[in-house]
């Protein structure tokens, strides 16, 4: 499943945090990374990593704000706990807050299949409730005074910081736990996300499998709880894997990626978080995520911002040369008649402002690479490299015309923009007339 | 420079649609010059929807412009009316008939005004018109297929445009559906509108259409109905899928023998 490039792509968000964390043992000596740091440091990387990889199945099922419900739940649990057990210690509280969680899923998949209320309806109003309810029920134990009540508020927001060794124990075996099995379902838990109506009529059981999915990610959700707390574990769960889609198209990939992602991100928290006193790390874990996923979806190659507007723009761009030089062609009486610049671009067409700066730019372009070259009494002629380029382009979409009028197999297969060459045409005589190389528009593709 | 007789009400000039490289649409040249009911005819995935969506600026082109009456789109909004595919919007959606009609009058309201009593009895007509004045009341959901297309067709009659431009209004919509709202455009027609249809089933085509162009990404002819739909026109335009050959070749045929 791991590919030479999967590797490569996992190197960049992993070596972002390594490298920080090599600034920081340079400029500090051996204990300043106390061993309080490295407790912290396994417990969130753990924890980043299995969010990651199992908030990517959250995604692709396209309910990412069920692990939202869960976690605002998780507050009830925990008060709830407390009360029941009057103990603080983490596992007895991430019980009850997993407890409250798989309550308010249940609870959701109830509003969704048996009223007609909407899916992201449905997960308001579970996260509103149940999360008023938790603060209702935290509010009167802290009212009261019990004693030990003073970190339960810290669910909220997260204790990083105050992580112990044996937390760390409990966060890791969680996470890994969470791991194994996501890799033993993920066959299935694939299968049911893509399409879930052909699962069900292959036999499988989806209620099921959809069950244990969400489950899954409300045992992430607690487990992310110390880490981040109850308001931003989603973003743990859900950052991660929308920054991974970006740079790939392969499921596999994706899930390693957003696990790599996820524990990059909880690594460069940390990180930042020791950098000066007083810095919270919860918040910082998700900030660096967000950062990775801000940088992924403007810079990403295929999907990111930046890549899809400069390929548009050199496709318009191309496009609009070869409708210049169409039309130069046609007024040039298919040869060496002069013709008004103006008109050329008039009769190249472009309804918005910016096809008419399109249409200018590729002209200036034929201008400078003196495709065209200035006439008598103000106006243009082609030149001679401008008129083989104008003469293949019109040839070439004769011969394609031919091609696609022949409706030979996979002719609109290997058709583009770029009219590469016609390899195979009809019997027509398409492929005389001069190289290929006289067409340099078409030749450079990316 | 500009010759003297009227802009055609509707011309395409190169239009260039493309998913990435891939064209929907190449060069599209294609003018209209009359009112008259106009058929888009293609196969499947041929870009016919594309050519709608792209003259109305719901589509990004690659260049090329598109001219009602040789204004921009920008200046005639208000005189093209859309009917989309149905399957675009929610049919669960709280709103009654009448209510989806009288959207269609929104667009001559402006900002923040209200439909008055004249939008109400424009629609109540639209109404009429499609077959449909009994179900003003009725939910959106609670219409047969057919029914919901005739509700899409009233809310643009409600917008009283010159030009109106419908995606597959038949699909999935039962003969008597069909028919009056082959009558209903035929009304428009006859009234001086021009009328747009993009369209699937080639019988019909022959038909009720005065006018068809072929389109399979690239347009392959345009013009009278009769002179359009040759064999060897139909060959071009779904080249390859000769199961549908066969069946052209009996519509055209049937056509011949029908005066």
């Amino acid at each position: 499943m791991i590919g030479p490039a999967t590797l490569a792509a996992m190197v960049v968000p992993v070596g972002v945090p390594v490298g920080v964390l090599v600034v920081l043992a340079a400029y500090t000596p051996v204990a300043g990374l106390s061993y309080n740091t490295l407790v912290v440091l396994a417990g969130v990387a753990a924890v980043g990593f299995a969010a990651g990889l199992t908030g990517t199945l959250a995604v692709l099922r396209k309910r990412p704000l069920a692990g939202d419900a869960a976690a605002h739940a998780t507050l009830l649990g925990v008060g709830g706990m407390f009360l029941a057990t009057g103990r603080r210690d983490l596992p007895t509280l991430l019980a009850g807050a997993l407890v409250a969680a798989v309550a308010a899923l249940l609870v959701l998949v109830f509003l969704r299949r048996f009223t007609r209320t909407r899916d992201d309806a449905a997960t308001a109003i579970v996260i509103g409730v149940s999360f008023g309810a938790g603060l209702a029920v935290v509010a009167g134990i802290t009212a009261r005074g019990l004693p030990g009540s003073g970190g339960l508020a810290q669910f909220l927001l997260g204790h990083t910081a105050a992580l112990t060794a044996r937390d760390a124990v409990v966060l890791t075996a969680a996470s890994l736990a969470a791991v194994a099995l996501l890799a033993a379902g993920f066959k299935e838990a694939v299968m049911v996300a893509f399409d879930a109506d052909f699962a069900r009529a292959a036999g499988w059981p989806v209620g099921l499998i959809d069950a244990a999915v969400v489950t899954l990610v409300a045992v992430m959700v607690v487990v992310g709880l110390p880490a981040a707390g109850a308001v931003l574990v989603t973003a743990l769960v859900v950052i991660p894997p929308v920054a991974a889609r970006q740079w790939t198209d392969r499921v596999g990939t994706m899930f390693l990626l957003a696990g790599t992602i996820g524990l990059a991100a909880a690594v460069a928290g940390v990180a930042a978080s020791t950098l000066r006193p007083g810095l919270a790390t919860g918040p910082l874990v998700v900030l660096s995520a967000a950062a990775i996923c801000a940088v992924s979806v403007v810079f990403a190659p295929r999907r990111g911002w930046l890549g899809r507007r400069w390929r548009e723009a050199t496709l318009a761009g191309r496009w609009a040369r070869g409708r210049l030089l169409e039309e130069c062609l046609a007024l040039a009486d298919g040869g060496g008649g002069a013709f008004d610049s103006r008109l050329v671009r008039d009769r190249a067409g472009g309804d918005t402002a910016a096809a008419r700066r399109r249409l200018r730019r590729a002209w200036d372009g034929l201008v400078w690479q003196a495709a065209v070259q200035p006439a008598a009494g103000g106006l243009w002629m082609l030149s001679s490299a401008g008129l083989a380029e104008a003469r293949e382009r019109h040839r070439r979409i004769a011969a394609w015309r031919a091609v696609l009028d022949a409706g030979l197999e996979g002719a609109r297969d290997r058709f583009s923009l770029d009219l590469p060459p016609p390899d195979d045409p009809p019997a027509t005589g398409a492929q005389s007339g001069s190289a290929p190389a006289a067409f340099p528009a078409g030749g450079g593709g990316p | 420079m500009t010759p003297s007789p009227p802009p055609p009400m509707l011309e395409f000039h190169d239009v260039t649609v493309a998913y990435g490289r891939r064209p929907v649409l190449w060069n599209v040249d294609l003018e209209i010059a009359e009112p008259c009911l106009f058929g888009v005819i293609g196969p499947n995935g041929a870009g016919k929807s594309t050519l709608l969506k792209a003259a109305l600026g719901l589509v990004p082109v690659v260049g090329g412009s598109v001219r009602f009456s040789g204004q921009p789109l920008p200046r005639v909004r208000g005189r093209v009316g859309y009917v989309p595919q149905r399957e675009t919007v929610d049919w669960d959606f709280p709103v009654s008939v009448m209510d989806v009609v009288l959207m269609g009058t929104y667009g001559r309201l402006g900002w923040l005004a209200r439909p008055g009593r004249r939008e109400r009895a424009l629609a109540a007509d639209c109404l009429d018109r499609v077959g449909l004045a009994d179900f003003a009341e009725r939910q959106i959901g609670r219409l047969s297929g057919g029914q919901q297309q005739r509700v899409f067709l009233a809310r643009a009659l409600a917008q009283e445009a010159d030009i109106y431009m419908l995606d597959e209004p038949l699909a999935g919509v039962d003969v008597r559906s069909q028919e009056r709202i082959f009558g209903v455009l035929a009304g428009l027609r006859d009234s001086g509108r021009l009328v747009m249809v993009v369209h699937h089933d080639l019988r019909t085509a022959v038909e009720w259409f005065d006018r068809v162009a072929l389109i399979d990404m690239r347009l392959v002819a345009a013009g009278p109905t009769a002179e359009v739909l040759t064999a060897d026109n139909l060959r071009r335009t779904y080249a390859g899928r000769i199961e549908l050959l066969d069946e052209l070749g009996r519509a055209v045929a049937e056509r011949g023998r029908t005066p």
